[in-house]
């Protein structure tokens, strides 16, 4: 381990020394600090700290993603520059060299993330204090409600419209509707358009009706004096001119021998809403039910005929405190490390195959394709299906020929966009400890100790003094 | 009874061929190579550029992987991480890291060795003495001149009190008095019972250390043997004495042409090597305390070099190393040259032969770190120039060898 921790410390004195980290450390440091000055989000004090909390996350993500890259370049620069000589010669083993690099590479990417993170945690209490109010104590206590903190969310449980469905189809069958189907019909996949039918009619609240959510698994703190939020986007149709709807709302179910709460709220229409509900509306089982109703119940208002929709690509949960931001947010720094820990190690694999501008160019690559893996995933789909008439072509041959490649690395090269958790972190709900061992697991366990010890075989086989390009 | 000791160094039908991108056979680097060096001795490995010299040390230090044949060191592989820590190196150029000071690039390499941090630091200190650069040691070494680095290099070489030091053209780059350090280096270790390979294109430096030397070129080995076997004229003698007058000289000749029935060829004044009388200068600077930046007066060689466990081979070896185990002088006082008994001897009966002249010459030379000559030094004498001359001038017939040591002045 000394060895090892030998490597490491000269490589931490190198990053330090030749400036390259400190470079990196001053770009950190300067878009961090000067981030709150430039951005205001929406003019609120939470969208100041979210958009601050974004931008500056990713900057930091970004950057130390560059410098691991760019750290990388200590090894081949050793090769060309013949250092590796004199270190090679003496007892160290070649995988501890390597190892040695990586774990140096390591260190300073952590302290750097640390320090950033620490920057950042002072900005966001800085903003907190300095942001011009439009509503002071309400700014704060959303702030703190829903950001500088971290929730778990509990989406609404959907009834079975699978029975619904089934009946429907039995009708239809009945009434001969399927008579004249063509050979392709499908029955299964008929009742699956059913069922959705059912659900697309669940979501919408015509004026004047009502609608029961159920919730389920709030492990929470039911004690009174604390509060569960419910956050719901609802899309409005024929809503009134001012575009605000009126609604009203009951929680608790009177069947669970718990207290009921009522509430009438105006919210604007097509935005996220959060109302607070008192904790102790939540059953025994843990179960909370939620009651809509499409009226205005505000006196003197008129009751407006707009139809409301749930829909499904706007989850309405119920979220609930798990946790502490400070903690949340080195669960975030673990996984933002997770991935560092696979791009030194992948950085490392390149510089000891290629020169380092190759081997730059590569990690870098590496990096885009991990950063996008979904989105190459979803194009590479379409664009094969598109292609998958005409194989005998040249561009469906390349095509082809590319996807079984990209099929190749896809088997090594994780879905950094699975483990981003910014989004998460900043709009104050909780990056899960079971998300954050299976970051681990994935990114480091398998992963990283793979390329590293793709790393330390290919560099255990290379011959140093031999001259490459 | 001699003891037979593995080889530090065996190499069987070696061969070294560097190919280009597409795999094709480019230069065949090394030949055949057939070496084996022993415990105890300072090897030479001679031959001008391109000839192998480098890549045969890159092998031994498996930088470079033969293309074929076999390389034991110390009986194993060298890609054993074991025997490398029995290894020091000094590569042809000091590939030293440019952001680390003296004093850490050693603890480096000591952390290498996972030597503790206190003889690290004693380690470094003493041998940053011994390369005159303890007065730079907080300097990066990006700021280092070549020669300086090079001192450098060495200190690191030592770092693990190897076995076996390899050193690759040790006086590449350096001034005089760093090349004439490290010769002094190279055999007071020799003395101390390391094992050095030295590779050297310098051939007065191979001449000067070296016990035994082989020559390559185009990558295959043309010579090896011996220096003083290499060297040695046989059909010339050479008598060095004090200046003698006109008379003197005549009965010698008279002497030489009525015993050996021939004529000296030659008489004259031999001069002083220029290595010697530049020493001189530079010590005579010193001695006035004149400034430098550059490197000083290197110290002596540390203690912790102790001599190598498997030096000895047989009880003459041993006697030898067990004298100089413990020598504690500077490095240019250890350099003094071995003078052989019987050579002395012979010296004596020569001296009275030719009237008993003054002798202070051919005393060993003073501890020149510490006291400047007052004039410039004569080259140590080859006092084994011809055996068979001085035996025949003694009355000893026994024609036997002469002692090994002398050719080493």
């Amino acid at each position: 381990m000394s060895k090892i921790w030998a490597i490491a410390r000269l490589m931490i004195a190198e990053g330090l020394r030749m400036k390259i980290a400190l470079v990196f450390l001053v770009l950190i440091a300067a878009v961090v600090v000067g981030l709150p000055f430039s951005i205001s989000g929406d003019s609120s004090l939470t969208g100041a700290v979210k958009s601050f909390m974004s931008y500056g996350l990713s900057a930091t993500s970004l950057l130390l993603a560059m410098l691991t890259i760019f750290m990388s370049r200590s090894l081949s620069d050793e090769i060309v520059s013949q250092q590796i000589f004199l270190t090679v010669t003496k007892p160290i083993a070649r995988w501890q060299f390597v190892l040695g690099k990586w774990v140096g590479m390591m260190v300073l990417n952590f302290a750097f993330l640390g320090a950033s993170a620490l920057t950042i945690y002072g900005m966001v209490h800085y903003i907190k204090a300095t942001h011009p109010p439009s509503d002071k104590r309400y700014d704060a206590k959303e702030l703190e409600n829903e950001v500088l903190v971290a929730r778990h969310a509990t989406p609404v449980t959907l009834p079975d419209f699978s029975e619904d469905a089934e009946l429907e189809f039995e009708h239809n069958v009945e009434q001969g509707r399927y008579a004249n189907a063509p050979d392709t019909f499908d029955a299964k996949r008929e009742k699956e358009t059913l069922r959705i039918k059912h659900e697309m009619k669940w979501r919408v609240v015509g004026p004047g009706n009502g609608r029961v959510f159920e919730f389920e698994k709030i492990l929470c703190d039911r004690s009174p004096g604390t509060f569960v939020q419910l956050r719901y986007k609802a899309e409005v149709t024929g809503y009134p001119p001012d575009e605000i709807f009126r609604a009203y709302w009951e929680f608790g179910d009177p069947y669970k021998n718990v207290p009921v709460y009522t509430t009438k709220t105006r919210h604007i229409v097509a935005r996220f809403h959060t109302i607070r509900i008192p904790a102790d509306a939540i059953a025994d089982d843990n179960t909370l039910q939620v009651r809509f109703f499409n009226q205005n119940r505000f006196e003197g208002e008129q009751q407006w005929g707009n139809v409301m929709e749930f829909r499904s690509s706007d989850p309405l949960e119920i979220l609930f405190t798990v946790g502490s931001f400070e903690w949340n947010f080195v669960r975030l720094l673990c996984l933002m490390m997770f991935k560092l820990m696979f791009l030194g190690a992948v950085a490392l694999l390149c510089t000891t195959v290629f020169s380092f501008p190759v081997a730059c160019l590569a990690s870098f690559t590496v990096y885009v394709i991990a950063g996008m893996r979904s989105f190459i995933t979803e194009s590479m789909e379409l664009a094969s299906n598109d292609f998958s008439g005409i194989f005998g072509s040249v561009s469906g041959f390349f095509l082809q020929s590319f996807t079984h490649f990209y099929n190749l690395l896809h088997w090594i090269i994780p879905d950094f966009g699975r483990y981003d958790a910014v989004e998460q972190f900043v709009s104050g709900r909780s990056v899960g400890l079971a998300w954050v061992l299976q970051g681990f697991g994935d990114l480091v366990l398998i992963k990283t100790v793979i390329v590293l010890g793709l790393a330390m075989l290919l560099f255990h086989r290379r011959e140093v003094a031999e001259v490459s390009f | 009874m001699v003891e037979q000791q593995l080889p530090v160094v065996q190499t069987a039908g070696l061969c070294k061929v560097f190919r280009d991108f597409w795999r094709r056979p480019r230069v065949e680097a090394v030949k055949d190579l057939n070496l084996e060096i022993r415990p105890g001795e300072v090897f030479g490995l001679l031959g001008p550029n391109g000839s192998g010299k480098t890549t045969t040390i890159k092998m031994l230090l498996g930088l470079l992987y033969p293309t074929r044949g076999r390389i034991s060191l110390f009986g194993k592989s060298p890609s054993d991480v074991s025997v490398k820590a029995r290894i020091g190196f000094l590569p042809e150029e000091s590939y030293l890291y440019r952001f680390l000071v003296a004093h850490e690039t050693l603890d480096y390499y000591g952390r290498l060795f996972r030597l503790p941090a206190r003889v690290r630091k004693e380690r470094a200190d003493r041998l940053l003495d011994m390369v005159g650069l303890r007065h730079e040691a907080k300097r990066p070494i990006g700021e280092y001149s070549k020669g300086m680095a090079r001192r450098i290099g060495l200190a690191q070489a030592l770092m693990n009190d190897p076995e076996f030091l390899i050193l690759d053209e040790p006086t590449s780059g350096l001034d005089p008095i760093g090349a004439r350090q490290i010769k002094d280096v190279i055999r007071a270790l020799g003395r101390k019972g390391k094992t050095i390979l030295l590779s050297s294109h310098m051939l007065a430096d191979v001449e000067d250390v070296c016990d035994r030397v082989t020559i390559l070129y185009g990558g295959q080995q043309r010579a090896i043997g011996e220096v003083g076997d290499l060297l040695r004229q046989r059909d010339v003698t050479q008598i060095t004495a004090p200046s003698l007058s006109p008379e003197t000289l005549d009965e010698v000749k008279k002497l030489v042409s009525r015993l050996d029935k021939r004529d000296i060829l030659e008489v004259s004044h031999p001069r002083v090597k220029l290595e010697d009388f530049f020493m001189k200068i530079v010590e005579e600077a010193q001695a006035a305390n004149i400034k430098t930046s550059g490197a000083r007066q290197g110290g002596a060689v540390p203690e912790f070099l102790e001599k190598a466990t498997a030096a000895t081979t047989d009880q003459v070896i041993e006697g030898l190393v067990e004298a100089s185990a413990h020598n504690t002088e500077p490095v240019a006082a250890i350099a003094q040259p071995i003078i052989d008994p019987k050579a002395e001897a012979a010296k004596n009966v020569l001296n009275n032969l030719l009237g008993g002249g003054d002798t202070e010459e051919e005393s060993p030379k003073k501890d020149v770190s510490q006291e400047a000559p007052k004039e410039p030094v004569a080259p140590a004498p080859k006092v084994a120039a011809d055996q068979s001359v001085l035996d025949a001038l003694m009355g000893d017939d026994d024609g036997k060898p002469p002692a090994e040591s002398s050719d080493k002045s």
